[in-house]
């Protein structure tokens, strides 16, 4: 069989295919990520006003630099599929991992759900401007999700072909839209007038309950390590497409903040589902709108489609070591995709994307992200402990060290609280359910995983063990 | 019945054959290949052969 | 000797799955059925709205009629709306020690899983 690598040491071994660069690896991130520019940023000045959005835009964007430098290092040294699942197993430990890989699949999977609830959302408002009232959006919502598992089964090149293709055009729409109305091109002019005369309506504590949608801007982009195993040279392509990845998405944030907080009244914008849709609808151009239009669908299924990649690939990596069964750990013979996982997970991001209300399944994937980043801080610090700089190559060395990692955990903290005000219960609920999961793969799961081949990276023993 | 009925109808239609393209092929790879072949995956192989992270 | 972990069925592989599918679905859908869940606006509308009471000027008024909105009326519950950010203390201390304990917990008993690991990796510790 012509498709199956063999190596010296094992008969035959079939692995992800590795096609990717680094192009794929922004768009990726980016992909992901984008949507939450076209929508639910936004909540951010409804929860604290426009001055509390712009600071929760950048201490948000400030977290997720964060996240992107200590992702880069520990990546580009890890290079597995999984991304941070491996990272945590080979760094903090198994049970560290499992709640990882639970929080990678249940942050992607939820987003996957908001996506398709939101792309119904649109098609009902389109058919509701064109006098069709009460469409039905159930079969939108499958046909997407079915339609990008079906693309994510067949192969990751042409996934993530597809998916950067679509990313650009949705960030190219941002940009258009910023110049035209930056050069009188809107019959409305820009107005900041409510910064002086209103410029923190709930005060400071405002500023904090932004942050928690503050995270809509940049959440997801630590999604690019998933492609680890799939890119030609993880070490090189997965830090400089991460990196390329934050940088687009702060000028991203910075100028839909501009232009729709100029555009559209606070208190409408702060309950507004499309911002950017509805900027365009300002401006009073046709095109703008259809150009907005479009980015916005886009966005949303380039979202989907990397949270379907991502999902897939942390539970074929859990199920590969057995921490899941070891079916899901099955690679396609001829795509080289994780299918069976790719598949299982199709009912599950139907159940909550017909049955939940979109801002539940949010703030889920928002918390388990947050979980997520939590991890990475002291991941970050135990990491260079237990191999010192001159102990192993790593493809990026991140300055600063431990700066990073202790402005992420700081603003971490931060987040929690925003999260609390207005939806503790929710955190309280997902805090009880990662810590029932934890306790069933301590005393239950974790029997069934083989100890030392775990640990797979060609390091040497980690200092103090 | 407008287009956006017709549209329904299709997207279930094409949801159906989305899912059936999928799960055909899972059927039909599952019982062609063996299980231990198609299970062979290993972490780290990167790293094994390439990335070898020493000074 | 490096351990060997026990095979496990089929059908135990599948009550693996549901388990984790069960606490995954209860986690979500409990506080909506409790009717907990979700922070609101609550509108606190004013009386005999104008543009000039509801604190909106004249470039807002046209980004307003843009939006397709032209009647003060009609805008009043959007401009009034305000969350409540009263919090009770005890809940905030409740949810610092469930994240903190939460995350302390899984550290330690990943550590102990991870010497283990390493034991069997590199060989015991000299």
């Amino acid at each position: 069989m012509a498709n199956v690598t063999s190596t010296a040491a094992a008969p035959e071994r079939l692995q992800l295919l590795r096609v990717l660069g680094p192009g794929h690896v922004w768009a990726l991130g980016v992909g992901i990520v984008l949507v939450g520019e076209y929508m639910g940023w936004n909540f951010a000045i409804g929860k604290g006003g426009m001055i509390a959005g712009l600071v929760a835009c950048w201490v948000a964007g400030l977290l997720y630099t964060c996240v992107a430098m200590i992702d880069s290092e520990v990546t580009s040294t890890v290079a597995a599929a999984g991304g941070q699942y491996a990272q945590a197993k080979h760094i903090v430990g198994p049970l560290m991992a499992f709640n990882v890989g639970l929080f990678l699949v249940m942050a992607y999977t939820m987003l996957e759900a908001g996506n398709a609830i939101t792309i119904g959302f649109l098609l009902d408002t389109v058919a509701g401007m064109q006098g069709h009232s009460g469409l039905n959006q159930q079969p939108f919502i499958i046909l997407a999700v079915m339609f990008l598992a079906w693309l994510n089964y067949r192969g990751v090149l042409a996934t993530l072909t597809f998916n950067f293709v679509i990313t650009a055009i949705a960030f190219l729409a941002i940009i258009i839209l910023f110049l035209v109305v930056q050069f009188g091109g809107s019959n409305v002019p820009l107005d900041f007038s409510a910064v002086a005369e209103e410029p923190l309506p709930y005060g400071w504590v405002g500023i904090i309950a932004s942050i928690h949608f503050g995270l809509w801007y940049y959440l997801g982009i630590e999604g690019t390590c998933q492609a680890a195993e799939e890119v030609r040279s993880p070490s090189r392509s997965l830090p400089y497409g991460t990196m390329a990845g934050i940088m687009t998405l702060l000028i991203a944030a910075t100028l839909t903040w501009y232009v729709c907080s100029g555009l559209i009244p606070w208190e409408y914008l702060g309950q507004a589902g499309t911002p950017l849709f509805d900027a365009a609808r300002v401006t009073g151009s046709t095109g703008l709108m259809v150009l907005l239009f479009i980015g916005t669908i886009f966005s949303t299924l380039a979202s989907a489609n990397g949270c379907i990649n991502d999902a897939s690939r942390a539970w074929f990596s859990m199920g590969r070591d057995r921490y899941l069964p070891i079916w899901f750990g099955a690679v396609h013979p001829v795509y080289r995709t994780p299918y069976r996982s790719i598949v299982f997970l199709v009912p599950i991001a139907l159940i909550f994307a017909l049955g939940a209300p979109l801002d539940q399944v949010v703030t889920f994937s928002i918390l388990s992200g947050l979980l997520g980043y939590t991890f990475m801080s002291f991941n970050m610090v135990m990491f260079r402990r237990k191999w010192p700089l001159e102990t192993i190559k790593r493809g990026y060395v991140h300055p600063f060290h431990p700066l990073p990692a202790i402005v992420l955990l700081v603003l971490c903290a931060t987040a929690y609280i925003a999260v609390f005000l207005g939806y503790g219960t929710q955190l309280i609920a997902m805090m009880c359910f990662y810590i029932v999961a934890s306790l069933w793969f301590h005393f239950w799961r974790y029997r069934f995983v083989r100890r030392g081949d775990q640990f797979t990276m060609p390091w040497p023993r980690p200092q103090g063990y | 019945m407008d287009m956006w009925n017709i549209l329904e109808y299709a997207a279930w239609a094409l949801s159906v054959l989305f899912a059936a393209l999928m799960l055909v092929d899972l059927a039909r790879v599952d019982s062609t290949y063996d299980n231990d072949l198609l299970t062979s995956s290993r972490e780290g192989e990167i790293e094994a052969t390439q990335e070898r992270h020493q000074i | 000797m490096a351990y060997q972990p026990p095979k496990q069925g089929f059908v135990a592989q599948i009550v693996d799955v549901v388990v984790l599918l069960v606490l995954t679905v209860g986690a979500l859908y409990l506080p909506l059925y409790l009717g907990l869940a979700g922070a609101t606006k609550t509108p606190n509308p004013i009386e005999n709205p104008t543009w000039e009471t509801l604190n909106q000027n004249v470039v807002e008024q046209q980004q307003w009629a843009a939006l397709g909105i032209t009647d003060p009326a009609a805008a009043n519950d959007i401009v009034t709306a305000r969350f409540n950010y009263d919090f009770s203390w005890t809940a905030l201390i409740v949810m610092a020690v469930l994240v903190i304990g939460y995350f302390v917990m899984v550290v330690r008993l990943s550590d102990k899983e991870y010497r283990e690991v390493i034991d069997e990796r590199f060989g015991p510790k000299r």
